[in-house]
């Protein structure tokens, strides 16, 4: 994959190419939408169920704040008189995007499945093969009019979503990692592979949450034991650069994603926020302020929006549903400081990011290639488009 | 061209004079080498700046370099006026000194000052201050104007101060260290390397003074607190020890700390530079960790006579510098570039990691629930991250010993400090805290039958830090034999005291030894004043 070994420095004059000629696009998009469509199932790849991600993940953290509590401090009770209506169309707006998306994708399986292939190969755009089925797993979890004990449907939903895809991907990608030659942990390791750890982590929780307790159990430490190699080998980072491109540094924020949903997981399985889930909650909070006190990381990433800025909006509300369960057992002022926080924080950022991209939207209809993962997997054809004004492609 | 000069002036040199080459040639030739971009943003710095390396090397070319031999009696006053990190002040003083042609030395030099000719006879004791003045804070300037203010004059005209540069601000890089220093604590010069300073003479004490010498309140603060322990513990009430050792100890134990802490104190105010370089140094970092753990220690190890309980305050206040610290540290291992876990990994990052346990250990005790449950959480995460990359000993990793060295003993110190942390906890010694401690008794053994091959190195006060990870393993022996009370456990706890209190007191008659009998308790800290660059390898 020619785009794999490309240069760092190409992929930035790549990626940095401003969208070009956008009228001449223009044009053609008058002409023929069809091509435009085609255009975004090129363009599409998993990445962008970060955004379904992001959104699953808001709609999870409202349901839980606006759900029954024993916690009578205040500020949860002032937080809980969030009106219910506002709180379906978040949940309605997470659906209609996640269902276009899924059938976006699977256009895009059936007509440029090799493109798919592509990034199946690719060390970073595998592990976003797991973003659909958490997302589908976190709206199944937060939907308004589903209660877990009582749909037969919950458990067919969490089969589907669930059992095929995370184990089946779960089997080939963790073998791989320590059988197979090219794609040894230690050559492949990088921050998105906590997706991965997380998506078992979220099928746990379904789990627990359906009260099938034995493959919760099951799930949680398939995602446990790996996320501790993972975690020890990204620690060191033995291959030396990060084998990230910069414009993908908002990747970093899964590192206190995959502890705090671990806390979570375990919080349902157990029954209760015991010290386990405590210890992965602080976990999580110190990579937090880790990461946070280190702004100078993220600036490159920044320059330009890109739908890698997504990757921020997941973990934060991950952490924010952390520290709400936390303040829930430890009643006390400060936690529930952390929690609002926390909150607010979330909320700030994935409202920021619904902005920027609306603003972003058009440009993004027109653009060729302005997000990192695509120019990644599909450099040559970037370029190309780039060159010949082609919006549509063929496989 | 400048390498054939330097060549011939070298070569002049040797035959001119029968003394060893003054250090400062060899760095010139190294100037001309530039690895490091790191190191030298080439500031705007003007002709008269000392900071720029490559004027320098420019000038040293010269063949003035035979006089530099004639004038090696002033040894290195030489490296240290042209070298590039700017020790400004000394060719100023240097001149004088020098017999006959000083002249031609600084002919083609764009003149840092010009009072360097006009330089009436400095005495010698300026002379080698100003050879330490770039490792001093601002280059000296705080120690004139505190002088100044003691109402002592200075002969020293300014022009010396607006040519005074810090060494670089900039951030030194960690492969300097590996490059230029071997040895498992990373304090033995390679045999190519050079340093800035000059070698063969005593430094200023404080600049000899490093900062694993909190090795020592570590040591004795953590015997403190086993003798407090063996006083009131339940499994260890047969042996009637009296309360009275743990309050001598821990009275000696806070004017080590204090003495310790104020010599220090005066090194960062005066020698900060020194001070920068001992934190760029990948193992000298972990002991700035050391300061916090003595204090946390010495809360744990007060004697009930004088405070029976602390006020949690303390815990807060002892926890949140240590909190930063640790951020910083953690995060350069993870995200960093040069500073990241598998290239500097080594036995002395447990100080890093311990620390945490035994903040968790003394909140616990306080009656804490929350923030010691948070310090271990991360203690626990880090430590496991760097357990399994000492044991793999990638071949990456460059600062692994290749023998036995006590530094290894600190591989005990995290895990039974752990099992103490988690039986305060969680209120009872249960199967975490015992797991805990069987892995920290399993590596106690396996190092104590290889003692033999602790051999033949030599003795420094970072030694006393290594001593401590015996203590806290007796202590937790004492709380395991509390919890599971028999003969065994009880013989096993007195036996692991007393190996501590016999390596305690043997290292004690040690230091004295080195102290006041062979004088070199603190030699010349080598491993702070590598220069900045890779000598070029001569042909000698």
């Amino acid at each position: 994959m020619a785009a794999v070994v490309t240069s760092h420095a190409e992929l930035q004059l790549v990626v940095d190419t401003p969208a070009v000629d956008s009228g001449g696009v223009a044009v053609d998009r008058i002409q023929c939408s069809s091509c435009l469509i085609s255009t975004i199932l090129t363009k599409l790849h998993a990445g962008y169920f970060r955004v379904s991600l992001s959104l699953g993940g808001q709609a999870l953290l409202w349901k839980t704040l606006r759900g029954p509590t024993d916690d009578t401090h205040t500020l949860r009770q002032t937080l809980h008189l969030f009106h219910p209506t506002a709180f379906t169309v978040l949940w309605c707006f997470s659906f209609f995007a996640l269902v276009l998306l899924s059938v976006l994708y699977l256009l895009r399986c059936l007509l440029h499945f090799k493109m798919v292939k592509e990034e199946f190969f690719h060390h970073v755009g595998v592990n976003y093969l797991f973003a659909p089925s958490i997302s589908w797993l976190l709206l199944l979890q937060s939907a308004p009019f589903f209660t877990p004990e009582n749909h037969y449907s919950y458990v067919v939903l969490w089969w589907v979503f669930s059992v095929l895809p995370i184990v089946v991907l779960d089997v080939k990608i963790y073998g791989q990692w320590f059988t197979k030659g090219k794609k040894f942990l230690s050559a492949v390791a990088n921050p998105t592979s906590q997706l991965s750890v997380i998506g078992n982590l979220v099928g746990a929780q379904a789990a627990a949450n359906m009260g099938w307790k034995e493959s919760a159990i099951g799930f949680f430490s398939l995602g446990m034991v790996h996320y501790l190699v993972l975690f020890v080998t990204l620690y060191q980072r033995l291959s030396g650069t990060d084998r990230l491109p910069s414009m993908l540094r908002p990747v970093f924020f899964l590192f206190f994603a995959a502890p705090s949903m671990a806390s979570l997981a375990w919080q349902s399985i157990a029954g209760s926020f015991d010290t386990t889930s405590k210890l992965l909650f602080f976990l999580s909070l110190f990579l937090f302020m880790s990461l946070v006190c280190r702004p100078t990381l993220f600036k490159r990433s920044m320059r330009r929006f890109s739908v890698a800025w997504w990757a921020y909006s997941f973990p934060l509300s991950m952490l924010a549903l952390a520290s709400m369960e936390y303040a829930e057992e430890v009643k006390g002022d400060i936690p529930h400081l952390i929690m609002l926080l926390l909150l607010a924080f979330s909320v700030l950022v994935s409202i920021c990011l619904v902005v920027f991209t609306l603003l972003n939207s058009k440009i993004q209809l027109l653009s060729v290639c302005f997000d990192p993962i695509s120019s990644f997997v599909s450099r040559a054809k970037c370029f190309t488009a780039h060159q010949n004004e082609q919006p549509s492609q063929t496989v | 061209m400048d390498n054939r000069e330097n060549h011939v002036s070298i070569e002049l040199q040797e035959s001119a004079s029968a003394e060893p080459v003054p250090d400062l040639l060899k760095l010139i030739t190294s100037n001309e080498v530039v690895v490091f971009d790191t190191i030298m943003p080439e500031s705007e710095t003007s002709v008269p700046s000392n900071g720029h390396q490559r004027k320098f090397s420019i000038s040293i070319s010269m063949p003035s370099s035979p006089t530099g031999a004639a004038s090696a009696g002033t040894k290195n006053v030489l490296d240290v006026e042209d070298n590039g990190k700017g020790f400004n002040d000394s060719s100023s003083v240097e001149a004088p000194s020098k017999p006959k042609p000083k002249g031609d030395k600084f002919l083609s030099q764009p003149m840092p000052k010009g009072s360097v000719f006009g330089e009436a006879a400095p005495n010698i004791k300026k002379l080698k201050d100003k050879r330490f003045n770039s490792f001093k804070t601002w280059s000296g300037r705080l120690e004139r104007q505190l002088s100044n203010l003691r109402g002592r004059q200075e002969s020293e005209s300014e022009s010396e101060e607006e040519s005074t540069q810090n060494l670089g601000r900039e951030a030194f890089p960690v492969d300097r260290y590996f490059n230029a220093l071997e040895g498992p604590e990373l304090e033995t010069l390679r045999a190519s390397e050079e340093i800035v300073l000059p070698d063969d003479k005593t430094w200023p004490f404080l600049l000899r003074y490093p900062i694993s010498s909190f090795g020592i309140c570590l040591g004795v603060s953590s015997q403190a607190v086993m003798w407090k322990t063996l006083a009131t513990a339940t499994s260890t009430k047969f042996l009637h020890i009296s309360l009275t050792v743990n309050l001598i100890l821990w009275w000696i134990s806070i004017a080590l700390v204090a003495a310790v802490s104020s010599v220090y104190l005066t090194k960062v105010v005066l020698y900060l530079e020194a001070v920068r370089r001992e934190y760029y140094h990948p193992i000298r970092v972990n002991f700035f960790f050391a300061p916090w753990i003595v204090l946390l220690f010495l809360a744990l190890g007060v004697p009930p006579s004088v405070a029976t309980t602390l006020p949690v305050a303390l815990w807060y206040v002892l926890m949140t510098p240590f909190l930063f610290l640790e951020l910083k540290i953690y995060g350069q291992w993870m995200l960093g570039d040069q500073r990241r876990l598998s290239k500097v990994a080594n036995p002395t990052n447990h100080l890093s990691v311990v620390g945490n346990f035994v903040g968790a250990l003394l909140g616990a005790s306080m009656g804490l629930k929350e923030g010691p449950i948070f310090f271990f959480a991360v203690g626990l995460a880090h430590y496991t991250v760097l357990f399994v990359t000492l044991n793999q000993r990638l071949p990456t990793n460059e600062t692994l010993p290749k023998d036995l060295h006590p530094v290894f003993f600190l591989f005990v110190a995290a895990p039974s400090v752990a099992s103490m942390a988690w039986a305060n906890i969680q209120g009872s010694f249960d199967y975490g805290s015992r797991i805990t401690y069987f892995i920290a008794l399993f590596l106690y053994f396996s190092l104590a039958v290889r003692v033999n091959f602790f051999r033949g190195f030599k003795f420094s006060l970072a030694w006393w830090a290594y001593t401590f990870p015996m203590t806290s393993a007796a202590i937790a022996s004492m709380r395991y034999s509390s919890a599971v009370t028999s003969v065994l456990t009880q013989t096993l706890s007195v036996i692991l005291s007393v190996v501590a209190t016999l390596t305690v007191t043997a290292l004690l008659v040690t230091t004295i030894v080195h102290a006041f009998v062979l004088r070199d308790l603190f030699p010349n800290d080598i491993a702070i004043a590598i220069s900045d660059r890779k000598p070029k390898p001569q042909n000698r």
